[in-house]
C-alpha cells in the first residue's frame, strides 16, 4: 500500500518541483563559451560586446549574433547533444550547450533585405526597412557597403549611393561561396554525398581518405552550407545554377551505372573477366601433373572445360506449364479478330 | 533587445582558471557538488585505450576521456547571468565567470575520436572561415563571364 502510494504521489510532485528549480536555474544558469580569439575585447578596450538578435534567412526568423562594438559580426551557433553537462569547478551546470562563434559575411545576412526591397529600384540604406531597428542596425552600422558590390548595381549621386539587387552577380558570387566551401571540405576530408559513411564505422583514417566522395558530392554539401543562410527560393536558384542534381536523381543515376556495369562485366567476360577458359586436353593434363588433381581416384574422368552451354529455351515454370496445358485445344485468341 | 557581454579585456586577464568536465549526462539541476572528492578523485589514466585516455565513472556507468584544448583561435569562457531579466524585451548582461584553456570531453563507455559528434561540429567553424571569405570583384566578373559562356554552349 505505502509502495503504491508513493509511485502515484511521485509523478504528481515532480512538475511542481520541476517549475520550481527552473525558475531559480534561469537566474543562474552559465553558459559555456568559445570565443573567437579576433572579437575578443583588447585591454583598454571600454565598449562591450554585444548579443544581438538580427534576422536569419536560412532559419527564416531572428536569430542571435555577436557585434564588436566596430562593427564586426559573427554569428553565434550552439552545439547541443541530447544528453550533455558541464561541471565547472565544483558546481554542477545542466546547460550541456556548447556556444561558438562562428564567421559569418554580414553581405549574405543582408541579401535577404536587399531582394525584399532592392529588387525593383534602387535605394539607399538608410532608407530601407526604417521601421525595423535591426535590419537597418544591420544595414547602416554593420554592413560594409564596398562589399555590397557582389550582389548589387550599386549607383551614386553626391553623396548618396543607391544599389539595386543584381541576381546575375548575386548568383555569380553565391557559387564562389560554394566553390570556397567545398574546396575546405575537401581538404578537412569530411565525409559527404549520400553514401557517406559515420567514420564510426570506418576502420581508419587512411580508408577514408581513400574513400574518395566525388566532386559532385562535394558541391553539393558545399551549397547546401551556403544555402543555410540564404532564402529558400535563392538556395533553389543557386542549385540549378550551379547544375546539381538532386539527391534521389543521383542516387537513381549511381544505381543504374552499378547496374550497367555489372551487367557489362557479365557480357563480355571471355576479354575482360579473370575467369580463365580451360583447353581440355593440355589444361587437364596440366592441371593432372601439377598434382592439384588427384588423378588416380578415376583415371578415366577428364576434366572438361566449363563450356557455354548453348542458349537453350528458357524452360517453363510450374504455372506457365499449367496455362498451356489449359490452353490446349482452345482457339488462339487472334482467330476471334479474324475478318469473317 | 539585445545582450550585453560586461567585461573587457583587463576581466579577461584577471579573471580565474576553471577546470571544466563535459559530461554524457543530462543532470537536472545546477549547484555546488563535491567534485573534486567524488569526481576528480577517481579519474584515472588508462594507458591501455591510447595515450592521454582517462577513466572515471559518474553513477556507476563508466566514462572515457581525454583532456581537449579549446579550438584553436578560440578561447572558452564562462559566462553567467546574474539578474534574471523582467521582461522579454529588457535589455539583459552576462557577466564573466572564468576562463579555461583545455577542459576534459567525457564520452559513455567509448573511446574518444573522430567519429564524436563534438569534434565533428568543430568543423562548422572552418566551413563558416571559408564561408565568410570576402570575394574579389576580379574573380566575380570572371565567374560571370565563365556563366555566360557555359550558358551559350548549353543553352
Amino acid at each position: 500500500m505505502s509502495k503504491k502510494s508513493t509511485r502515484a504521489s511521485k509523478p504528481k510532485a515532480e512538475p511542481d518541483a520541476e517549475g520550481s528549480a527552473k525558475m531559480s536555474k534561469a537566474s543562474a544558469l552559465k553558459k559555456v563559451l568559445f570565443m573567437s580569439q579576433e572579437l575578443l575585447p583588447k585591454d583598454a578596450d571600454d565598449g562591450h560586446l554585444r548579443l544581438e538578435r538580427f534576422f536569419h534567412p536560412g532559419h527564416g526568423k531572428e536569430a542571435l549574433f555577436m557585434t564588436h562594438p566596430d562593427g564586426r559580426i559573427m554569428e553565434l551557433v550552439e552545439y547541443t547533444e541530447p544528453r550533455r553537462s558541464w561541471l565547472v569547478n565544483s558546481e554542477v551546470c545542466s546547460n550541456g550547450r556548447i556556444y561558438m562563434t562562428a564567421a559569418v559575411d554580414s553581405t549574405l545576412l543582408a541579401l535577404h533585405h536587399l531582394r525584399k526591397h532592392c529588387a525593383q529600384r534602387a535605394m539607399s540604406l538608410d532608407n530601407i526597412a526604417v521601421e525595423e531597428a535591426s535590419t537597418s542596425r544591420l544595414l547602416n552600422e554593420i554592413l560594409d557597403p564596398e562589399n555590397l558590390k557582389c550582389v548589387v548595381d550599386v549607383k551614386s549621386s553626391g553623396e548618396q549611393k543607391f544599389y539595386k539587387y543584381n541576381q546575375e552577380r548575386t548568383l555569380a558570387w553565391l557559387a564562389l561561396k560554394t566553390r570556397q566551401v567545398a574546396k575546405i571540405l575537401k581538404e578537412k576530408q569530411v565525409h559527404c554525398g549520400h553514401s557517406a559513411q559515420s567514420q564510426n564505422f570506418v576502420r581508419s583514417e587512411k580508408l577514408a581518405a581513400e574513400n574518395v566522395s566525388n566532386e559532385m558530392d562535394y558541391t553539393r554539401m558545399a551549397c547546401d552550407i551556403v544555402g543555410r543562410y540564404l532564402d529558400a527560393d535563392l538556395h533553389d536558384l543557386l542549385t540549378s545554377y550551379l547544375h546539381i542534381p538532386s539527391e534521389i536523381q543521383a542516387i537513381v543515376e549511381e544505381k543504374a551505372a552499378a547496374q550497367k556495369r555489372k551487367s557489362k562485366a557479365g557480357k563480355d567476360e571471355g576479354s575482360d573477366s579473370k575467369k580463365i577458359k580451360l583447353n581440355d586436353s593440355d589444361a587437364a593434363s596440366k592441371l593432372k601433373s601439377s598434382g592439384l588433381v588427384d588423378s588416380d581416384g578415376d583415371p578415366n574422368a577428364s576434366i572438361t572445360s566449363p563450356t557455354a552451354a548453348p542458349l537453350k529455351e528458357r524452360s517453363l515454370t510450374a504455372k506457365e506449364k499449367a496455362l498451356a496445358k489449359g490452353a490446349k485445344g482452345t482457339k488462339s485468341i487472334a482467330s476471334f479478330f479474324k475478318v469473317k | 533587445m539585445s545582450i550585453t557581454l560586461d567585461f573587457n579585456g583587463k576581466n579577461i586577464a584577471k579573471s580565474n582558471e576553471l577546470e571544466l568536465h563535459f559530461l554524457p549526462a543530462k543532470i537536472d539541476g545546477d549547484g555546488e557538488a563535491n567534485v573534486d572528492h567524488y569526481f576528480n578523485n577517481y579519474t584515472r589514466e588508462a594507458t591501455e585505450f591510447g595515450r592521454g585516455i582517462l577513466t572515471n565513472a559518474l553513477r556507476g556507468y563508466p566514462l572515457m576521456g581525454e583532456k581537449l584544448k579549446v579550438p584553436e583561435g578560440y578561447s572558452g569562457l564562462v559566462l553567467q547571468e546574474t539578474e534574471k531579466p523582467i521582461s522579454n524585451s529588457s535589455d539583459r548582461q552576462l557577466r564573466l565567470t572564468g576562463v579555461f584553456k583545455d577542459f576534459t570531453y567525457w564520452n559513455y563507455d567509448k573511446v574518444p575520436s573522430n567519429g564524436d559528434p563534438y569534434r565533428q561540429a568543430l568543423f562548422l567553424a572552418d566551413v563558416a572561415q571559408a564561408l565568410s571569405q570576402p570575394i574579389s570583384e576580379d574573380d566575380l566578373e570572371a565567374e560571370i563571364v565563365r556563366n555566360k559562356e557555359n550558358n551559350k554552349e548549353s543553352p
